[in-house]
């Protein structure tokens, strides 16, 4: 990969990440998660750098992508889940009662493993956010379309075919028009959920050097199983096992010098 | 092992023999299933399809006797094995089919030659007018009797009503004769224009069995010079033509010809004229060849008019004779070059070809309309008759068919009378307007109640209620129909015809109330409502339910009586001159409802619930919320799912049969008002076919409004699955 990321030079200790860390965006404390009886997560406390990359890696099962839908309470709807601990975001609680949780989901959006455009046009589906959030008049609309899109990188591919539907796109474009949508909200965090675990790696590379230009605006949280991508994408790595969050650190640290031993066998390939 | 032996996997030719076995079952049982569904298609339209059969007439046996003198009148038995005829000689002589010579042969009036004769619709005998001016009544009679199996019809003439005219028999221009058991009434016109009607009466003592007979006669003089005349069979009415092409009517009333009207017909001679079977309609055939059917209709003021229904085609001259069926409304028309068989109800001419015999001078429809006899020139014949389904054309079937008595043409079913006199009345619109009407009404409450449940169902209610909820819809679903048309038609009519206003209280009181009831528990605290069981919502609104209910029971009487007036039905009628019928639409509209509702539920929850969960979550992730999500993401996505489930809750609603049967009422009546009953096709062929004699008109058109039910239903599922494969389609890449 050319595109390689130039770092932060000033950031690859440990002292400049407590600095990164000192206000957290959003930071999950103690943070335990049941579902039913079986517990998903243990004791979590992880904090997120604003305006950074940050990727959560580990084996399947390990409770990444659960720990993930916690930020922006999409867990809330699957039934039987229990959650101990705090989340918080500006640090505040994001399950205090009077949070308005669509505003919450607005403020922290998320892209999904699999593209799920709706069936609808390109133009709709980027608008979709807008509309729901009181957004009418057409110039508006457009203009934030627009601007999403470019963004996303995908404007010069779809400008002249916005009207039709998004479903006829290839998967690399899907998951890019998944990030317009998410982007078009102005959100402050984008959570992505292994975006790219379906794609070929051309999107792959596409999808990751956007990312690079997100992190100017966005902070991103991104679950991964792939390695490289985390050690490639990404500012900082957690490293998840059995639920339990075993390191957090920068990532070339992490990848290059583990302080855990579980951290180690694992990105060597020993177990996953 | 055997197996081992052979090389190869071994399993492999057991799994290619089962693979073949499964294939071969399923290719019998999707043929199987395809040629029973063309079977029943099949079978529907060979049913049908002798409707579309061509009348036809064709002569029997044609003979020729060895009598000169012009026959006048001819009749023949049920069977068509004698044939009476009576030639101006004055001999009355039956003939055996194709024999020479005549079984009878019997002087009429003493010997006296006949001027003129005809036979009269309705009975069997001849009206006669004989050389000295007497008009005479000869009935005539075919008795059946069985002799080893064989039949035997024995011809019997009884004693002629001999009528005096005190007219010379050359004066004499058109008379008629109409007979019953009491009384014989006759009338006849002169050259003179003078109109005479005379009615011998016999009236028997019951106790001395001693017989008084009565005569009356009054007098009356007429426009113009009648060429034909008739009376009706209650001696009421008196018909007359006339060379100006003038038709008279009179009324027999208080001792005196009462002239009701006269009409012009055209300018052209009245030459033949009849009454069609029940003598409410007349057939007048007239110089130019021109037929028309004639009856009498009520007119706005309240006046009863005679009036030209129905024309048929002209024949080229002038027509001769006229011969009704006394069986159905059909007739033969004769001139001189074409003889015709016309239906009046259908309008239709069922047959035209030349003249059976060249120069006929009478023609007769035998008695069970399957045949005509015909004499001329000293040769007389038979001809068999084929004429199934006269009655039947689109235009009669689906369209306003001007019926006897009815002061305009309507779409009328009532396909059965008393007797053949009775005119079927088989027009299908107001079954299909019902079958529309209950399906309009019962999916006015399926729809929304089965969509919206499931749309509750799939997208807000808690899974394990979920797991609940839709097999306990379903099972409504195998209800019987008769059970639940046993009940809307024996419990619920009676009910809501007590209860009604309480119905339209219900309406008003519980949408608010549950609107209210779910406001009020988002309005609680999270952390009370988030303790609660699952379901503990649905059991709130329970308690809403109830209550509402008993609202309405508590306020119905008052409200009944400020709205409506303290009676329902009757501040219905005086207020839009509806009627409240018990068994009522509304009533069909809830029964069938319930029926209905398991089946859009059930498709349309499926449709929701096949809606990607990550769509759902994508629009939540957006800061959408559930309800937000639900109509803009998951209802657009399921939309051709619940147009599929609507389409066959319909299908299902048009062809149900057992509650609309028990529920409607069954009255075939052309209104679309909630508060009376219908009939549906579906219900109309199970009250129906019973009583319809095999193979006849009746039968057939049931047959047809099946093959229109079958036709509807397969349309309406068939639109259903194509839009659900487009959907398949749509989102197979989701």
């Amino acid at each position: 990969m050319n595109s390689k990321l130039e770092r932060d030079p000033q950031l690859h200790n440990h002292r400049d990440l407590e600095t990164v860390l000192e206000k957290p965006i959003l930071a999950a404390e103690s943070l335990s998660l049941w579902y039913g009886a079986s517990q998903a997560l243990k004791e979590i406390s992880l904090s997120i750098p604003e305006r950074r990359i940050t990727a959560l890696i580990g084996p399947s099962g390990c409770g990444k992508s659960t720990l993930l839908r916690c930020f922006n309470r999409l867990n809330d709807l699957v039934d039987g889940v229990r959650i101990e601990g705090d989340i918080r975001f500006h640090g505040s609680s994001i399950f205090d009662p009077e949070v308005d949780v669509n505003g919450l989901r607005r403020q922290i959006g998320m892209v999904f493993q699999k593209s799920n455009p709706f069936p609808k046009s390109i133009f709709e589906n980027v608008a979709y956010g807008c509309r729901i959030h009181g957004m009418n008049r057409k110039r508006e609309l457009e203009e934030v379309v627009e601007r999403s899109l470019v963004r996303a990188g995908l404007w010069d591919e779809v400008k002249d075919r916005l009207h039709e539907s998004a479903l006829g796109m290839s998967g690399g474009q899907q998951q890019r028009l998944c990030i317009a949508r998410a982007i078009a909200v102005e959100p402050e965090v984008i959570l992505l959920d292994e975006p790219c675990s379906a794609l070929d790696p051309i999107a792959t590379a596409k999808i990751e050097e956007l990312m690079q230009e997100l992190k100017e605006r966005y902070t991103l949280l991104i679950v991964t199983h792939n390695m490289q991508q985390a050690a490639r994408a990404s500012d900082y790595t957690a490293f998840m096992y059995l639920g339990e969050r075993v390191e957090f650190g920068e990532t070339g640290q992490l990848f290059v010098n583990p302080s855990e031993k579980q951290t180690e066998d694992y990105i060597s390939g020993r177990f996953g | 092992m055997r197996t081992a032996a052979r090389p190869g996997p071994p399993i492999s030719g057991r799994r290619r023999w089962a693979e073949r076995v499964a294939s071969l079952c399923v290719r019998v049982g999707g043929f199987a299933v395809v040629t029973g569904i063309l079977g029943i298609l099949a079978f529907l339209i060979a049913e049908v399809f002798p409707v579309l059969l061509a009348s036809h007439v064709e002569t029997e046996k044609q003979w020729s006797t060895t009598v000169t003198a012009p026959v006048l009148a001819v009749l023949t038995d049920e069977h068509r094995t004698h044939t009476a005829t009576l030639a101006a000689d004055g001999y009355l002589r039956i003939y055996r089919k194709g024999a020479e010579a005549p079984v009878m042969e019997e002087p009429i009036g003493d010997g006296r030659r006949i001027v003129s004769a005809k036979s009269v619709l309705g009975d069997t005998g001849f009206a006669v007018l004989a050389a000295d001016g007497r008009i005479a009544w000869i009935p005539l009679e075919f008795s059946i009797s069985f002799v080893e199996q064989t039949r035997v019809v024995q011809p019997e003439v009884s004693a002629p009503v001999w009528i005096a005219t005190d007219q010379p028999a050359e004066d004499i221009e058109a008379f008629s004769v109409r007979h019953d058991a009491t009384s014989t009434a006759a009338i006849f016109s002169t050259k003179d224009h003078h109109l005479a009607w005379i009615r011998i009466s016999v009236e028997e003592n019951m106790f001395t069995g001693e017989q008084a007979e009565s005569v009356d006669r009054f007098d009356t003089q007429v426009s113009a010079a009648i060429t034909e005349i008739l009376i009706d069979r209650e001696q009421r009415n008196v018909f007359a033509g006339a060379t100006n092409g003038e038709l008279f009517w009179w009324e027999v009333e208080g001792g005196a010809l009462d002239q009701h009207a006269t009409y012009r017909a055209s300018e052209h001679a009245v030459t033949a004229m009849s009454m069609l079977i029940g003598d409410r309609s007349i057939v007048i055939g007239q110089a130019d060849g021109s037929i028309s059917v004639w009856f009498r209709v009520p007119q706005a003021d309240g006046q009863i008019e005679l009036q030209r229904i129905r024309d048929f085609p002209a024949h080229g001259s002038a027509i001769g004779l006229i011969t009704p069926s006394e069986r159905d409304r059909s007739f033969f028309a004769l001139s001189n070059e074409t003889m015709g068989l016309y239906y009046s109800t259908s309008s239709r001419t069922l047959w035209t070809g030349s003249p059976l015999l060249k120069g006929t001078t009478a023609l007769s429809y035998a008695p069970k309309g399957d045949g005509v006899v015909f004499a001329g020139g000293g040769a007389v014949g038979l001809a068999h008759v084929e004429n199934p389904h006269p009655e039947i054309t689109l235009a009669s079937l689906f369209g306003r068919v001007w019926y006897e008595d009815h002061a305009e043409p309507m779409w009328v079913w009532q396909s059965t009378g008393g007797t053949d006199e009775f005119e079927p009345k088989l027009g299908l619109t107001p079954l299909m307007l019902g079958t529309l009407k209950g399906t309009i009404y019962s999916l006015i409450i399926a729809i929304p109640l089965g969509i919206l449940g499931a749309l509750y169902t799939s997208q807000f209610v808690h899974p394990r209620m979920q797991s609940v909820i839709k097999p306990a819809v379903e099972i409504m679903a195998s209800l019987p129909s008769v059970v639940l048309g046993f009940l809307a038609g024996l419990w619920l009519a009676p009910l809501l015809e007590k209860n009604f206003p309480m119905l339209v209280l219900m309406f008003l009181i519980h949408p608010p109330l549950i609107l209210m009831s779910g406001w009020l528990w988002h309005a609680l605290p999270k952390r009370f409502t988030a303790r609660m069981v699952p379901g503990t919502e649905l059991l709130l609104y329970g308690m809403i339910m109830a209550v509402g209910f008993a609202l309405a029971f508590a306020l119905a009487e008052p409200f009944e009586a400020q709205m409506f007036a303290g009676d329902f039905s009757r501040w219905l009628y005086e207020s839009s001159g509806l009627r409240y019928d018990q068994r009522n639409a509304v009533v069909v509209g809830i029964a069938m409802g319930f029926a209905v509702i398991p089946i859009i539920f059930s498709i349309a929850e499926d449709a929701f619930s096949n809606v990607p969960k990550n769509l759902a979550a994508a629009s939540l992730a957006l800061g959408a919320s559930r309800w937000e999500t639900v109509v803009r993401v998951v209802l657009p996505t399921a939309s051709a799912g619940i147009f599929s489930a609507i389409m066959i809750g319909l299908g299902r609603a048009v062809g149900e049969t057992m509650i609309v049967l028990m529920a409607t009422g069954n009255t075939p009546i052309l209104d679309w008002s909630a508060f009376n009953g219908f009939r549906t096709l579906s219900a109309n062929i199970a009250v129906e076919i019973p009583e319809a004699p095999h193979a006849g008109t009746l039968y057939r058109v049931l047959f047809i409004s099946a093959l229109l039910l079958f036709l509807l239903t397969f349309l309406i599922n068939t639109v259903a699955e194509i839009v659900r494969q487009r959907l398949r389609q749509r989102f197979a890449r989701l």
